[in-house]
């Protein structure tokens, strides 16, 4: 069960309670014109309080600080004693557009004897409670103090948590009424506009709940004929809503003090009695400075508490990223120190979730669950994402909320939907509210307060404890370190890639160089050696096999250099795809290598082929070598058999060369595809070594892959597949 | 009746003109053979400055140009030729023991006539140069004189 939604609250939010029209009846109110001092406006008892003078709109009746005051529309707030028609009265004003509101509340004898007890009291207070640490006591201080100087039955001190629930957090009672500590209340209790008017106008007091209110007399501004805006004004009437709130509560009389804390409304200092009772000015002042120094404390103890919280995570924090920085792969060395990463928010389990891998800490949801939350928080599309409640966003939170009630998350990429997200498991807590928190406003009736108090308990589900200001500044802290961490491993990567782009380069004019300078001397070697067997007919037959030899052996380094140019030009060039018609290909190489065949005899057994996806030229130079391979090594066979085949499976096509002749031993198969690997001597089978290197290059280059399979002396079968279509891009 | 303009070679390398005389020498053309051992004297044949002032006019029938020569470089030299109205008419072959790609481009850009590289194999290597003195020194037409300026 939940508590109130959003939804519910707020039947009360369309009253206009800043401008009510009337006040209440424990003083008088009058707006004067700052100018003329033409009395514009006053409340309808102010005659019978203030008497003629001041009703006839002369104001002869106000001493002269008063009337200074009300001619300086710049001046401060106005708080001072004053005697108009032989009676006491406190005069506070303040200026509003539609001029100088004055208000008058008498004062009795007893009143001012108990003022001058109040100075003294709250000198000792503060000096009491400056060392308390623990918001509840301090809340216990200030509820303590505020019922000694008031004299109201029941003083509590009301907290709002994010949701503007409120929580009695300390109480002071003499009993009279109803415990309220730890009790919880909805929201809906205070409406947004009324903890608006809270945080501008800090002190309300409601002297009598069954007060009559006394209308403003005219009840329109002359100055712009609109109601008298009253959100200063501590006699504005209040709601009856409210007033029908309070006697369903069981109190008379009510006061309440608002707590600002960094600008924010934090909570309230609420005060009832059973019965009527009125606090007099001096005596609120008193208590809004009491207030004062409760919002003082409590900021400076949040702050502390941050700062101290702050500061630890931060040495955690900067324990790991400098362990991080010297790793090489960043999630893993997060799994490899997971106190530290846990301990970083706090966290009783954490994971990171990059395109590459998942690692985790400690109790996490499953990985199928993460991959769906990393979905989630990429929806969200934020830097960072908290909550204490998982499931009410993100429905399928329900099946992990043992684990993960409670999420922090931070993206550590711009492009992929990496996350570190730390986990908190459910705690199930119970809440007790003051009354059913559902019950409290019922939808089709309009402005009913609700009128049960009775507690009422609620079991939290699917909750974990919600995360701190300085645990989330840690997470986007860390978050900063991380993405600073990757961007210097990219830049790393970036220096690398430099680096073999350089030395790809050096090894491009090596091979230009090589092509030039190396091809030339072999050229000469085998062209004198050509002239001067031409030349010399007459050469003993040992001198022929001399010349023959040294025309072979730089005929064959001539080769040598050939391929291997061959091979390092094959990573440089671009691929010019197409469709290549494979039966063709097979007709082609065979016409190629006839001549080599004439004293041959050959059984080609050729199956019908699929077409092949890539460059022609390159193709069929890889097609070329396995037939060649397959001719040569297939010599000492009568017949020799060759087939060819090819099927096309799943988006590959496929293509197999098989022989009969002296295949190869399978424990060195892993050598075939090398460069320079050879499985046969020299003398046995010619070659540079290079062919089947060059192959699988070509196949690579097409994102294809090849295998071979023989035996000794029953042939071997190569197989080449490619991907069809082009649908996979060339990796260079 | 076939043309008898000279064979320009243009080559610096002592080795590879040996060889490439000897294997043009087994054709038996009966056109002069001039050799220019870099592209500046390759040049100066041409524009028939320096020592060659006041040779037999007229432009060679062909000319077989190493790519790598010292001072002028082959491309060089064959971009001189195929800028200017008065030679761009003359068949350049390109000889190169490279087999580099920008190379090849690069004398295709340049409207080389056609391009060798220099086979390993002797017989191979002679067969290209008896190939190419044939064609470009017996069989091919030449444009007529009156039209290439000379």
């Amino acid at each position: 069960m939940n508590g109130p939604t959003e939804a519910q609250i707020d039947n009360c939010a369309a009253e206009p309670i800043r401008i009510p029209g009337g006040i209440q009846p424990h003083g008088a109110l009058l707006v004067v014109d700052p100018d003329t001092r033409k009395l514009l406006q006053a409340s309808a008892n102010a005659q019978a309080l203030l008497g003629d003078d001041l009703a006839s709109g002369t104001l002869v009746a106000l001493d002269a600080e008063t009337t200074q005051w009300i001619s300086d529309r710049d001046a401060p707030s106005l708080l001072q004693s004053i005697a108009v028609n032989g009676n006491s009265f406190t005069v506070s004003g303040h200026h509003m557009p539609q001029g100088a509101v004055l208000e008058f509340e008498l004062i009795d004898g007893s009143e001012a004897r108990s003022l001058e007890q109040v100075f003294p009291k709250l000198q000792t207070f503060a000096d009491e409670i400056l060392p308390l640490g623990d918001p509840r006591e301090l809340g216990a201080a200030v509820a303590d103090q505020v019922r000694a100087i008031t004299g109201f039955n029941r003083v509590m001190i009301y907290s709002f948590d994010p949701e503007w629930h409120g929580t009695v957090m300390a109480q002071s009672s003499d009993g009279v009424l109803p415990n309220y500590l730890d009790l919880r209340f909805p929201a809906t209790d205070i409406p947004a506009q009324a903890r608006a008017l809270y945080a501008l106008s800090p002190l309300r007091m409601i002297p009598d709940a069954d007060y009559v209110p006394v209308p403003l007399v005219p009840v329109m501004s002359p100055v712009d004929g609109q109601p008298l805006e009253l959100s200063y004004a501590s006699l504005r009437s209040v709601s009856p809503v409210h007033l029908q709130y309070m006697r369903n509560m069981g109190t008379w009389a009510s006061m309440s003090i608002s707590i600002v804390v960094e600008g924010k409304l934090w909570g309230l200092i609420s005060c009832h009695s059973e019965g009527p009772r009125r606090v007099p000015p001096q005596v609120r002042a008193a208590c809004n400075f009491v207030a004062k120094i409760f919002s003082l404390q409590i900021s400076a103890i949040e702050r502390g508490a941050h700062a101290a919280q702050r500061i630890q995570l931060k040495r955690r924090e900067t324990e790991l990223v400098a362990r991080l920085s010297r790793a090489d792969a960043m999630a893993e060395e997060l799994e490899r120190n997971p106190d530290a990463w846990l301990a970083l928010a706090n966290a009783s389990g954490a994971a990171i979730i990059t395109e590459e891998e998942i690692r985790t800490a400690g109790d996490t949801p499953g990985r199928d669950s993460l991959i769906r939350l990393a979905a989630f928080l990429e929806s969200q599309g934020k830097d960072r994402f908290e909550t204490d409640r998982l499931s009410t966003l993100w429905p399928e939170g329900s099946a992990v909320a043992d684990t993960a009630s409670g999420i922090l998350a931070v993206s550590i990429s711009q492009l992929y939907g990496s996350y570190v997200i730390w986990f908190r498991p459910e705690v199930v807590r119970t809440v007790t509210w003051g009354g059913d928190p559902r019950k409290s406003q019922d939808a089709g009736e309009r402005l009913t307060p609700r009128t049960s108090f009775a507690q009422w308990k609620e079991e939290l589900h699917e909750r974990a404890v919600p995360w701190t200001a300085a645990e989330v500044e840690s997470a986007d802290d860390f978050r900063n370190a991380l993405i600073n961490f990757v961007l210097r491993r990219a830049e790393e990567r970036a220096e690398m890639t430099e680096e073999l782009e350089r030395s790809n380069k050096e090894l491009e004019s090596f091979s230009y160089s090589v092509s030039h300078d190396l091809r030339a001397p072999f050229r000469h070697i085998v062209g004198y050696a050509e002239l001067l067997t031409a030349r010399e007919d007459s050469l003993d037959d040992k001198s022929q096999h001399y010349l023959r030899s040294i025309i072979d052996a730089a005929l064959s380094a001539g080769r040598l250099v050939d391929d291997l140019l061959n091979f390092s030009q094959l990573g440089r060039t671009n691929l010019e795809k197409t469709r290549v018609d494979m039966n063709k290909l097979v007709n082609e190489v065979r016409h190629s290598l006839e001549q080599d065949l004439v004293d041959r005899q050959i059984d080609w057994q050729v199956a019908n082929l699929p077409p092949a996806w890539g460059d022609g030229a390159l193709i069929r130079q890889a097609l070329a070598n396995l037939v060649e391979n397959a001719v040569k090594y297939s010599r000492d066979r009568t017949p020799a058999v060759i087939q060819i085949g090819g099927e096309s499976v799943k988006g590959h096509t496929t293509y197999w060369v098989r022989d009969n002749g002296a295949g190869f031993e399978m424990e060195y198969v892993h050598k075939l595809f090398g460069v320079f690997q050879r499985l046969h001597r020299m003398e046995d089978f010619a070659g540079t070594g290079i062919g089947l290197a060059l192959t699988k290059r070509i196949v690579n280059r097409h994102c294809g892959t090849i295998k071979a399979e023989g035996a000794v002396n029953k042939g071997a079968t190569f197989t080449f597949s490619l991907p069809e279509g082009g649908k996979k891009s060339d990796h260079a | 009746m076939p043309d008898l303009r000279p064979i320009l070679l243009v080559e610096d390398n002592p080795r590879d003109l040996e060889l490439t005389l000897a294997a043009l020498a087994k054709c038996q053309l009966a056109n002069d053979i001039v050799v220019a051992r870099d592209g500046a004297e390759a040049l100066d044949y041409l524009y028939e400055r320096g020592t060659y002032e006041g040779r037999d006019p007229g432009n060679p029938a062909v000319v077989l140009l190493d790519l790598k020569l010292p001072k002028v470089d082959g491309l060089q030299v064959l971009e001189t030729i195929k800028k200017d109205p008065m030679q761009k008419q003359i068949p350049v072959v390109m000889l190169t023991s490279s087999r580099e790609e920008s190379d090849v481009l690069s004398s295709y850009e340049n409207g080389v006539n056609a391009f060798v590289v220099k086979p390993v194999d002797f017989n191979v290597f002679f067969e290209a140069i008896q190939d190419l003195g044939m064609f470009w020194a017996v069989l091919n037409e030449p444009p007529p004189r009156g039209q290439n300026g000379r």
